[in-house]
């Protein structure tokens, strides 16, 4: 294979892994990325008047890897999204995007599912418990010296050996607690997503 | 001794890195206020009229946050170079948000500069 054979196959895998990547974004705007690279790349190795082998190496070293280039457009262009949307839905969205990206982004996630699960069960339990009344809420069950204590939606039948806490107190405490919960698990994933893509902005020294 | 001497080193790295950071952003709107220029075109830009040593992989990603933030807008321009460029320019907002951002600069500039008048002295 020529050089020039070699220096355009070299790009095109670079940019062919690139592409795999980008598959979160929206199609168009990863094709214009891919686009816009590829020129980027042919200028810099077209430089001397002729593409090498060592010219497309060196403009592809002076992009770095893929990965870093796509976590910055994809986790960027998600995360963006989500910030505008407040959607708890598109925000997992993201966020399992930035797990698959970081140790970082996965403690996010999961700190955000807990908090996203405790909330809303908190919240359908005080929901429920107007429609179930003799059985939603929270429930103690002493069990020796150990005590588990349920949260219980009211599906089924009443509990046995148990007792409940709260009674009807858990509607207005689950909807304070409930929903103040999936505010503040919201507020934090943001929190932590503008953190990171300020962090993407580094120039590197 | 030595130990805490890298690490108040990289103390300062990092203080840099964070100031260069807050800089890229107006550094590019810069770069765009008397025309379009194309990617490569804007980090020659950076690299000859700024201290500011910018990541490739860095400012393509961060132009394309401007252009979805409607700071920045993009056409495709043919070349001689046989292969087609992307021109960014800025819109209105983005000549606005660079005008902003300079004048917060400028007062920003001036009062660090009184600030560090005696250290500067002391050289």
């Amino acid at each position: 294979m020529t050089t020039a054979g070699n220096a355009q196959r070299k790009m095109e895998a670079y940019l062919g892994r690139l592409r795999q990547l980008l598959r979160g974004m929206n199609p168009e705007d990863a094709r214009e990325v891919i686009e816009e690279l590829r020129s980027h790349i042919r200028e810099k190795a077209f430089a001397g008047g002729e593409c090498t082998t060592a010219g497309v190496d060196a403009a592809l070293t002076a992009l770095g890897t893929p990965e870093d280039l796509a976590s910055q457009y994809t986790t960027d262009d998600l995360l963006a999204r989500a910030e505008v949307s407040r959607s708890p839905v598109r925000i997992l969205q993201s966020l399992f995007r930035w797990a698959s990206l970081s140790v970082g982004g996965f403690v996010v996630l999961l700190t955000s599912i807990i908090g996203y699960f405790l909330g809303g069960a908190l919240t359908w339990c005080a929901v429920l418990k107007v429609i179930h009344p003799r059985t939603a809420g929270l429930w103690v069950f002493p069990n020796g010296a150990d005590t588990e204590i349920s949260l219980r939606l009211g599906f089924g039948s009443p509990p046995a050996g148990g007792r409940e806490l709260l009674g009807w107190w858990i509607v207005p405490a689950g909807l304070v607690v409930g929903c103040g919960m999936v505010i503040l698990t919201t507020r934090l994933a943001l929190w932590c997503a503008r953190q990171y893509r300020k962090s993407l902005a580094l120039p590197r020294v | 001794m030595k130990a805490r001497e890298g690490s108040d080193q990289d103390t300062v790295d990092k203080w840099e890195v964070q100031l260069r950071k807050g800089c890229l952003e107006l550094a590019i709107l810069a770069a765009l206020w008397d025309g379009k220029l194309y990617g490569l075109e804007i980090l020659r830009r950076l690299e000859s009229d700024s201290d500011l040593i910018v990541s490739e992989g860095t400012v393509y990603p961060l132009l394309s946050r401007l252009k979805a933030l409607g700071l920045v807008r993009s056409e495709w321009v043919e070349s001689d170079a046989g292969h087609p460029r992307k021109y960014y320019a800025l819109t209105p907002a983005g000549r606005q948000r660079s005008r902003e951002m300079t004048a917060m600069w400028s007062r920003f500039s001036a009062s660090m500069s009184r600030l560090l008048a005696p250290l500067t002295k002391e050289k």
